[in-house]
């Protein structure tokens, strides 16, 4: 099959099988930047944004969403221009193996877009669809806590 | 202490953005075109000889270019998958394609194919036949006289030590000292239990994956999730008999290990595959495979049997484990070995001591190395039984342990005695911050206000407070070996060229840190590649918590010797005498008269002026210790006495790991470490059928927390300085899941006074427990 | 090559004329489906084109369309009803990403074990909207039992009332992102410090819910304060299939003990 789908903001046409799965499509296309782990739904490494929702790309077959908004964690921010969520991963010591890290930004993306102060409880539940086996997720913790007080310091 | 500036700094980790911005490569990242993709066939049988093979249909499949099985991969040799040293001390007990079935999950075919899709759909249509053989799961029972036998009579152990396959005996080791009948006799009382731990996932969330090719000279290059790049080129090369010349490991960056990527088993078939057939090809395992067919934290049964006096002195200590390797022995005989070397020290007064270890074959999943490894199993038995022997004698544990552990400038005779798998290395303890692990993490989770008081915070909860001490190494002494090579650019930067494996830990970044401190630059001036086989020095790989102390020192003395032609440059420029010269904020200073170049001048004077040449050097490192971390670990519990539910309340760990090179990366290896453990503590656990299959074989049923599971974490570092180890540090990757297991059994007891010897504690356990002593 | 065929129809007419096919099903968000061996299917309709994410709201009955995700009920419910079962139901079920995408009508189709949405939608006593071979509203509970109506009709939303209850629910999981092993559904009507009425669902047993009829009647028509839960806990047996997760008994028990406190919670926060 072939659909259109909006990716990090820009059109593009892909080729997928009808039984394949976002997050296969998106790989053999070039965004790699959206890890398999698990292919069931559990471990949030392959999260994408689908028209602004946390969604995990595994747990989508490509052929229902075409025509979509797609946001990758390089349409978040990349090496040259990154977003303040990456950096404050990055300063708070929250990548470590960093193959869940993209699926973690993507999941502080979508909270702190609707919700910029939360609550260690609300941030904890934000990222229940994510998992980590190297950091503990106490430094995720941080890195998020620390970008939602960058991102309300900028607006101020 | 000297005035460190990049040392001992919370340095942001030099490949963190490129991977939280997705730019980073994994292995399954890179692009290769034309490759070859395959699917495995698996025994549905814990125990079977294949009869027949009809790869018939599966091979006139559009699209499939082979299917490999034992019948058509001809003289296979013997090998062991663990990417240890050579000889590794593991069974050569293992072939890529065997007639013999040894547990759900072996390997019996590979289909290979143009696309995974046609592969797996090909790998249905493969027909076996199997005699099925009577299958064998207890280690104990394996090891009875009429078990039946699970490996022939070829398999042997490369290194002179005991393995009797006829009995299912994968390794066997005993050590003992003193006089175990004198020290039970001086004793009032003796304790003997018995603690099993059960089997586990590594679970990094990157599953195993490897690309092999040929490059346009014609060498074999593998890509590949390892721990052990090294390793992994040694053994695909003696496994397929291919020129080790010929071929070249290439370690991305890897999404996790935790010992289980320091296993060498889809990387020959990967390079058979394109040996044969002249194209590349891809394995990525699936979840499924990874928990089913990679390797796993092998569960250990621990007899542990203590002679005491009513003084609280252990007069004889005899510590019995029994390993469950599993169908083939990897680390079967190291493990069981550090069941005891890691353990047995920490307590290095007690005179008597005897240490059996065993490891047994069964039809289960393949155990392998697992941070802690084998640490973790033994100090879960000892950390229980010494709140058994305080509180029966009503001694203060914290109290207990201060008096009793080992100390500096104190030995134990186990550390000769026992090594990895034969005998150990002799050393004396040069720092040890136990006294104030304890202390800090007893404030932190306010043990005195907590302990035996069985707090009810709310109707039917009731909470406890439990320690899980500990000790690990850095490193294999004698046998490990780490390498760097630098060079110098014309900007003042330095390429740092290393064997170290970073996995995830940070290793390229402390690494960096350590050239950074001794050649006085900013951490962005150090260029670092690491664990490239055609480009970097050797080195064994990230494993044994050896990275910091063995790669480091390596790196430490590279360093020295870059700065010392660094000087005889500097004093040529500045026409001053060497001893005079220092370095430091990116110059070399004269300090009698203050005039100075700057290291991007000394670069570009060495390549360009005069006498030209490259700054370079090259150093290796054998450790001759292995300086252990210390670990005082604590869990607060609460448990619903009506229900036998448990939460983790708070967790505190406070670990001396020498000098922190990198204070937030040592923190985070300890909060991971924890994390880890804890949930094996409580919900991680294989679960097979009565046939030997696993079924929970996905995240949905092998429960690991998420974020939302946690509960408040503190981790403190007590530091020591350790003379031996560069810039003071000594390892902290493996010691942090030792103590969860422990706290969390002596906490459960603390609040409701059952004993777990058998973990992991499920709340239906604690419940029917709760009852039975009602 | 894969044969499967997806539909994009615009209409729910479109959509059940296409449900007669052979081996084809509708498609909402994916996320039950993809648990099944897609290969075995012919085809798939997409649903997402056919307008069924409203929501609407007649004097105290409220009307989702199946196509809304369990954020979306969340979202929606509780601006009008904070309290509502199935608010407290779902708030924590599976977990963020998978809350965006898992669609009720997808769910109640799909009505795996560890459903997190069918307690609740018994104890609103919620009538299923269909299209299709069986056009009309179903109570729950008979969608559920009766296969025949499943047959070539399409969930196209779900009705309910809105009412005044205390609710509880209660999952019984290992992890806070697990399937539960059950879940616990109470609603209670208090006034003057009497249970008016009551109804109590278990979903995860060997007959996928359970209405625990006794209780509810010991409870029903009972003064707050002279509720002896002993007895409620003593009440309860309801079966559970010998699983891999915990044993039968065992999970009766934590049934007692969870539904005693529910009802103590709610009672509680009426004295």
């Amino acid at each position: 099959m072939k659909g259109k789908f909006i990716i990090n903001g820009k059109e593009k046409y892909l080729n997928f099988e009808a039984d394949e799965r976002l997050v296969i499509t998106l790989r053999n296309n070039g965004f790699t930047e959206v890890k398999n782990g698990c292919m069931e739904g559990e471990c949030g490494a392959c999260m994408i944004l689908l028209d602004d929702k946390a969604v995990h790309s595994c747990q989508v077959l490509t052929a229902s969403v075409q025509g979509k908004k797609i946001l990758t964690v390089k349409g978040i921010g990349d090496l040259h221009i990154p977003h303040v969520i990456q950096k404050s991963f990055v300063e708070a010591g929250a990548v470590q193996c960093g193959f869940c890290t993209p699926g973690f930004v993507v999941a502080t993306y979508a909270l702190l877009k609707s919700n910029q102060n939360p609550t260690e409880t609300e941030i904890k539940k934000a990222i229940d669809g994510n998992l980590c086996r190297c950091t503990g997720y106490v430094k995720i913790i941080d890195g998020i806590k620390n970008a939602s007080k960058t991102i309300q310091k900028e607006r101020e | 202490m000297k005035k460190l500036n990049t040392i001992g700094k919370s340095k942001k980790k030099i490949d963190a953005l490129s991977l939280a911005t997705g730019s980073a490569k994994f292995t399954d990242d890179f692009e290769i075109k034309n490759s070859l993709f395959v699917s495995f066939l698996y025994s549905p049988h814990a125990h079977a000889e294949i009869k027949s093979i009809d790869d018939k249909d599966a091979k006139l499949m559009e699209g499939v270019i082979d299917v490999l099985h034992y019948q058509n991969v001809k003289k296979q040799k013997l090998h062991t998958t663990a990417g240890q040293g050579y000889p590794e001390p593991s069974p050569y007990d293992t072939v890529m394609f065997d007639k013999k079935m040894r547990f759900v999950g072996d390997r019996v075919a590979v289909v290979i194919a143009e696309s995974k899709k046609i592969a797996d759909d090909a790998v249905k249509k493969i027909k076996v036949e199997y005699d099925i053989l009577e299958a064998v799961f207890d280690s104990e029972k394996a090891l009875e006289k009429n078990a039946p036998r699970i490996h022939g009579e070829d398999r042997y152990m490369p290194i002179p030590v005991k393995y009797e396959p006829e009995r299912n005996l994968a390794a066997e080791v005993e050590i003992g000292f003193g006089d175990m009948a004198k020290g039970e006799k001086e004793a009032d009382f003796i304790i003997e239990k018995k603690y099993s731990t059960h089997y586990a996932s590594h679970a990094a969330i990157e599953p195993h994956s490897v690309a092999s090719f040929f490059d346009e000279m014609g060498r074999l290059v593998i890509v590949t999730s390892t721990q052990v790049p090294f390793h992994v080129r040694r053994i695909v090369s003696k496994v397929l008999d291919y020129p080790l010349s010929k071929i070249r490991i290439i370690k991305p960056r890897i999404g996790g290990g935790f010992g289980g990527k320091q296993e060498v088993f889809l990387e020959p078939i990967s390079a058979l595959i394109t040996i044969k057939y002249k194209r590349p090809v891809k394995i990525i395992l699936s979840r499924e495979e990874v928990f089913e067919s990679s390797r796993t934290r092998h569960p250990m049964k621990v007899k542990l049997k203590t002679a005491v006096k009513n003084s609280g002195e252990i007069t004889a200590l005899s510590l019995e484990a029994l390993l469950n390797t599993g169908a083939y022995g990897s680390h079967a005989l190291t493990i069981v070995s550090n069941a005891g070397s890691k353990v047995l020290p920490f307590f290095n007064k007690v005179k008597n001591i005897h240490f059996l270890g065993q490891s047994a074959y069964t039809n289960l999943p393949i155990g392998g190395a697992y941070r802690g490894y084998g640490a973790t199993q033994g100090y879960f038995a000892l950390n229980q039984q010494i709140d058994i022997i305080t509180r029966k004698l009503d001694l203060d544990i914290l109290e207990y342990i201060k008096k009793n552990h080992i100390r500096t400038g104190e030995t134990s005779e186990v550390f000769k005695a026992l090594g990895e798998g034969t005998e150990g290395v002799t050393q004396v303890i040069h720092s040890c911050e136990m006294d104030q692990c304890i202390d800090k993490g007893a404030k932190a989770i306010d043990w005195y206000k907590k302990r035996d008081k069985r707090i009810e915070p709310k109707k039917d909860k009731v909470r406890g407070v439990g320690i899980g001490f500990s000790m690990q190494g850095s490193g294999i002494p004698l046998i490990d070996m780490g390498s760097a090579s630098m060079k110098m650019n014309d900007d003042g930067s330095f390429n740092l060229y290393i064997g170290a494996t970073d996995i995830g830990t940070g290793s390229d970044t402390i690494l960096a840190q350590i050239v950074a401190e001794v050649l006085g630059i900013e951490l962005d001036k150090v260029i670092v590649l690491s664990s490239d086989t055609d480009l970097t020095p050797f080195d064994v790989g990230a494993y044994a918590s050896s990275t910091t102390y063995v790669s480091g020192t390596a790196v430490k003395k590279c360093a020295d010797k870059i700065k010392d032609q660094i000087l005889k440059v500097a004093s040529q420029m500045l026409e001053s005498d060497i001893e005079n010269l220092a370095v430091g904020n990116t110059k070399v200073t004269d300090t009698k008269n203050n005039k100075s170049v700057s290291l991007a001048e000394v670069g570009e004077y060495s390549l360009y002026t005069k006498d030209q040449f490259q700054i370079q050097a090259s150093a290796s490192y054998v450790p001759k210790l292995s300086p252990p971390p210390f670990i005082a670990q604590f869990a607060e519990v609460e448990i619903d006495k009506k229900t036998g539910k448990i939460r983790i309340v708070k967790f505190v760990s406070a670990v001396d790991c020498g000098v922190a090179l990198n204070p937030k990366l040592a923190e985070g290896q300890i909060e991971g470490a924890a994390v880890n453990g804890i949930c094996y503590a409580l919900t991680e656990e294989y679960k097979f059928s009565k046939t030997g299959k696993l079924t929970n074989k996905t995240f949905s049923d092998y429960k690991i927390w998420t974020a939302n599971d946690m509960p408040e974490m503190e981790t403190i570092i007590a530091e020591s300085d350790e003379e031996t180890g560069p810039f003071g540090a000594k390892s902290v990757g493996e010691i942090g899941i030792n103590g969860p297991l422990p706290a969390i059994a002596n906490a459960i007891y603390d609040a409701v006074g059952v004993r777990l010897y058998h973990a992991p504690f499920t709340a239906e356990k604690i419940y029917e427990e709760i009852n039975r002593i009602k | 090559m894969n044969n499967l065929k997806w539909y994009f129809p615009k209409a729910i007419d479109e959509a059940t004329e296409l449900m007669k096919k052979e081996k084809v099903l509708p498609h909402a968000s994916g996320t039950g489906l993809l648990k099944r061996n897609l290969s075995n299917l012919n085809g798939l309709i997409n649903l997402s084109d056919l307008e069924l994410q409203y929501s609407k709201q007649k004097n105290d009955t409220i009307e989702f369309g199946s196509m809304n995700t369990y954020a979306d009920i969340i979202a929606k419910l509780s601006d009008i009803d904070e309290n509502n079962i199935l608010v407290k139901s779902l708030q924590n079920s599976a977990d963020t990403p998978l809350r965006n995408r898992i669609t009720i009508g997808g769910s109640i189709a799909f009505a795996p074990p560890w459903s997190d949405i069918i307690g609740a939608l018994i104890a609103l006593e919620t009538e299923i909207v269909l299209a299709g071979q069986n056009v009309g509203a179903f109570p729950i509970a008979e969608y559920l039992r009766n296969s025949k109506l499943k047959k070539n009709s399409l969930i196209t939303g779900i009705k309910f009332k809105l009412s005044n209850w205390e609710t509880f629910s209660h999952r019984e999981i290992r992890t806070k992102k697990d399937m539960p092993i059950f879940h616990i559904v109470i609603m209670l009507k208090i006034a003057d410090n009497r249970i008016q009425d009551s109804k109590i669902i278990i979903t995860g047993t060997t007959n996928k819910f359970d209405k625990l009829n006794e209780i509810e009647k010991y409870l029903t028509d009972t003064e707050i304060d002279e509720i002896e839960y002993s007895k409620i806990e003593k009440m309860v047996d309801v079966k559970f299939s010998k699983n891999r997760i915990s044993n039968p008994e065992y999970s009766n028990k934590l049934v007692a003990v969870e539904l005693s406190r529910g009802i103590q919670k709610l009672v509680r926060k009426n004295k």
